[in-house]
């Protein structure tokens, strides 16, 4: 199954909280008990756009069907160049219960980032050095252990 | 090393100081062997303060405060200020750039607090910034008996510079 692959201007297009609240407006329509998720984690996910882990490597959203959603920050002149092109999804992949975000962070946060989202079930933090490993509802009638491609994940 | 981009609107350089400002804070937090917790909880609350009052002019100053809760005759132990310069570039060219290195120096020249010490954020206004809902009027501590050391400038970004200093308990 293939990802949907985004990209969000952040700082100086955005802050961070800003930038945070574009990804989030993408994932879930505003209002919704499952953008509250999202919202409730604003802080966390800021400090990460902040040290631009997001640009790195992908925040991977796994809906609760459909396809996986990748979503990479621009920082600097790449924001600038990025507002222009922002393209919004067809669905909101987080607008059903359901869907689960890895999110990535360096190494020397990572420890505190992952107490901090201890509290957010569904939502993990893994090192940005790392690919991810995904089980993945594709269809009505079961569930499908997927191994991720490294090198795909890495592709902007 | 320093990074920089060329842009050239002062809109820009206002996100750009204010958010990489707060990252260096979280910087010197961290490096400084202070819990970060609180800075988390609070990091919209602040970083939407500062854009708001960087882009009015009306910031001066934005000071981490590090106190010894407890501690006499003063619980001030340490602090950190970054100071806004308006015209550090004078016409700014729109260069956007933050030198993490100033900041690091800093924090191995300042060294590690207690585990017990506990911070705050100040900011320092000019007078007539808009408010905002959620911050409250306070005074900083004393920082008699200290000495105040001026690292240069971390952070800048169009016409903006944000200068990092920092104080010591000074010799007896």
């Amino acid at each position: 199954m293939n990802a949907v692959a985004r990209t969000v201007a952040a700082v100086p297009v955005r802050t961070s909280v800003q930038t945070w609240e574009a990804i989030a407006g993408l994932l879930a329509p505003a209002g919704s008990p499952e953008r509250d998720r999202l919202d409730a984690v604003t802080n966390i996910a800021a400090i990460l756009i902040t040290a631009e882990y997001t640009r790195q490597a992908p925040i991977v959203i796994m809906p609760a069907s459909g396809r996986r959603v990748r979503i990479r920050t621009a920082h600097g002149m790449d924001a600038i160049d990025a507002l222009d092109g922002e393209i919004p999804l067809a669905a909101s992949p987080c607008a059903e219960p359901g869907w689960t975000m890895s999110l990535p962070c360096g190494i020397d946060d990572i420890d505190e980032i992952r107490d901090a989202l201890s509290g957010h079930p569904g939502i993990d933090v893994r090192d940005l050095t790392d690919g991810i490993t995904v089980e993945e509802t594709v269809s009505a009638s079961g569930t499908a252990a997927w191994s991720v491609n490294y090198d795909e994940m890495e592709r902007p | 090393m320093t990074t920089a981009v060329h842009v050239n609107t002062s809109t820009y350089a206002t996100t750009h100081v204010a958010t990489n400002m707060l990252g260096s804070i979280r910087s010197i937090i961290k490096g400084s062997g202070l819990n970060p917790d609180l800075l988390r909880d609070q990091w919209a609350a602040l970083e939407h303060g500062i854009a708001t009052w960087l882009s009015s002019r009306h910031l001066a100053t934005v000071t981490l405060e590090v106190y010894h809760p407890g501690k006499q005759p003063t619980d001030l132990v340490g602090r950190f200020d970054f100071t806004i310069n308006y015209g550090y570039y004078p016409g700014g060219d729109g260069d956007l750039w933050l030198d993490p290195d100033t900041v690091a120096y800093a924090i191995r020249k300042n060294g590690s607090y207690p585990a017990r010490c506990q911070y705050r954020i100040v900011i320092d206004n000019t007078p007539g910034h808009p408010e905002i809902p959620g911050w409250t009027a306070t005074t900083y501590r004393s920082t008699a008996g200290f000495t105040r050391h001026v690292v240069g400038t971390a952070l800048g970004g169009g016409s903006l510079g944000a200068g990092l200093s920092y104080y010591t308990r000074s010799s007896r």
